[in-house]
């Protein structure tokens, strides 16, 4: 071994990643499904007070993704991956997200292989009816509730756009039905603006069932609440101008550390949006 | 240490209003091997007027479906859950419900899975 290599490349289950210090957690989804679950909105009395966009959310599963034509793909490093599915319309989305809390504010580092796909319906190329695809993470220290998205906008309204984004607004709050809860829509469609720099394209293959698995990690900093960057395969990004969503600390959220992941369709086929593996470290 | 067998629930239908022909979202689940089906009728509900089938449906790829054989009447009674057990079911799975006319379900359903 290299006297400079990292030590988590000598264990073979990690020596794809490279982990801060601490390993928070590293969730490898042939063992199950690891703690992460459907985004639900927030609701008093009836489900109907639910944000419709919300409401509609799914539960994630564990796909072995298989194809009518080619069978069983598999995941990156064995059977069954972390499966977020839209529903069949244009502009829905879903989410999967798993709930910590932080022991200690530092900069923290998640890394995840992921895939993006149409449901494949169609004996066609399909590259264009995935929307977009991302990450979040919804932070809160004892001053600020800070929520750092970045999304890849594939394609908007039949056009390719190859594109990553960010964004620093979120929607009015609503409360709902007089009480302390509230509710706002941060990944809604409005406000979200280019990243510098951050057109990619990325390898969709030739066909929907011909999946190639890419390389995602973001950084960020608990102490300053400051984007740190991100890389997605040969891309890598510093954090000029990226900001995050930003609001007064909220009743009951201290030290709030929920990653999500999310995606859009935009044509009315499923989108599949895959994680093999999430790696979440922290340098402490 | 012991290896306890995975197990999750899946909400595949939160607070919904069935009426008409019903399918739900198709659910990846070749990792487990016993499943349930459960259909609560939302305590809410105006009790419809007669049942309905729920229908499990089985799948080789998440896009062409066959009925499993598996069925079982939602509730009309508000706040009562029915039930449907499958076994070998492959890879995927849905209900199939068709509502008859002018009734509507107001349910939470959920996909109860063991390895």
């Amino acid at each position: 071994m290299r006297s400079d290599s990292h030590p988590a490349h000598g264990d073979p289950r990690l020596s794809r990643f490279d982990p801060m210090e601490r390993v928070i957690y590293f969730d490898d989804f042939d063992q199950g499904m690891n703690g992460w679950t459907c985004l639900v909105g927030n609701y008093q009395d009836s489900l109907d007070t639910m944000t419709t966009s919300y409401a509609r959310h799914t539960q994630p599963m564990l796909s072995q993704i298989t194809h009518w034509d080619s069978g069983t793909h598999g995941s990156f490093d064995g059977t069954y991956a972390l499966k977020i599915a839209t529903r069949p319309v244009a502009g829905e989305r879903n989410t999967a997200i798993k709930r910590v809390t932080f022991r200690k504010a530092s900069r923290i580092r998640v890394e995840t292989y992921f895939a993006c796909k149409p449901e494949a319906n169609e004996l066609k190329l399909s590259d264009k009816d995935v929307r977009t695809f991302g990450v979040l993470f919804d932070l809160q220290d004892r001053q600020q509730r800070v929520m750092p998205h970045l999304r890849y906008l594939n394609t908007l309204n039949g056009e390719r756009r190859h594109q990553w984004q960010f964004k620093q607004r979120t929607t009015p709050f609503r409360a709902i039905g007089g009480s302390e809860i509230v509710t706002h829509d941060h990944l809604s469609p409005e406000d979200w603006e280019d990243v510098p720099g951050g057109h990619q394209n990325l390898c969709y293959n030739e066909i929907p069932t011909k999946i190639n698995w890419h390389y995602l990690r973001f950084d960020f900093d608990l102490v300053n609440m400051c984007w740190l960057g991100f890389q997605c395969n040969d891309l890598v990004m510093d954090p000029s101008g990226l900001e995050s969503i930003k609001m007064p600390a909220m009743a009951n959220l201290d030290c709030m550390l929920n990653l999500a992941f999310f995606c859009e369709s935009d044509t009315a086929k499923r989108t599949f949006f895959y994680l093999d593996s999430v790696l979440l470290s922290g340098d402490f | 240490m012991a290896t306890l067998r995975n197990t999750y629930t899946a909400v595949i239908a939160r607070g919904e209003r069935w009426a008409g022909q019903v399918y739900t979202e198709p659910y990846e689940a070749a990792w487990a091997s016993e499943a349930v089906f459960f259909i609560h009728l939302m305590p809410d509900s105006t009790p419809p007027s007669e049942t309905a089938v729920a229908r499990v449906q089985i799948s080789p790829d998440g896009l062409h479906w066959v009925n499993e054989g598996t069925e079982f009447e939602l509730p009309t009674v508000p706040d009562a859950v029915s039930f449907g057990r499958v076994l070998n079911f492959g890879g995927w799975l849905r209900l199939a419900v068709a509502v008859p006319n002018s009734c509507v379900f107001k349910v939470v359903a959920t996909l109860s899975l063991k390895a």
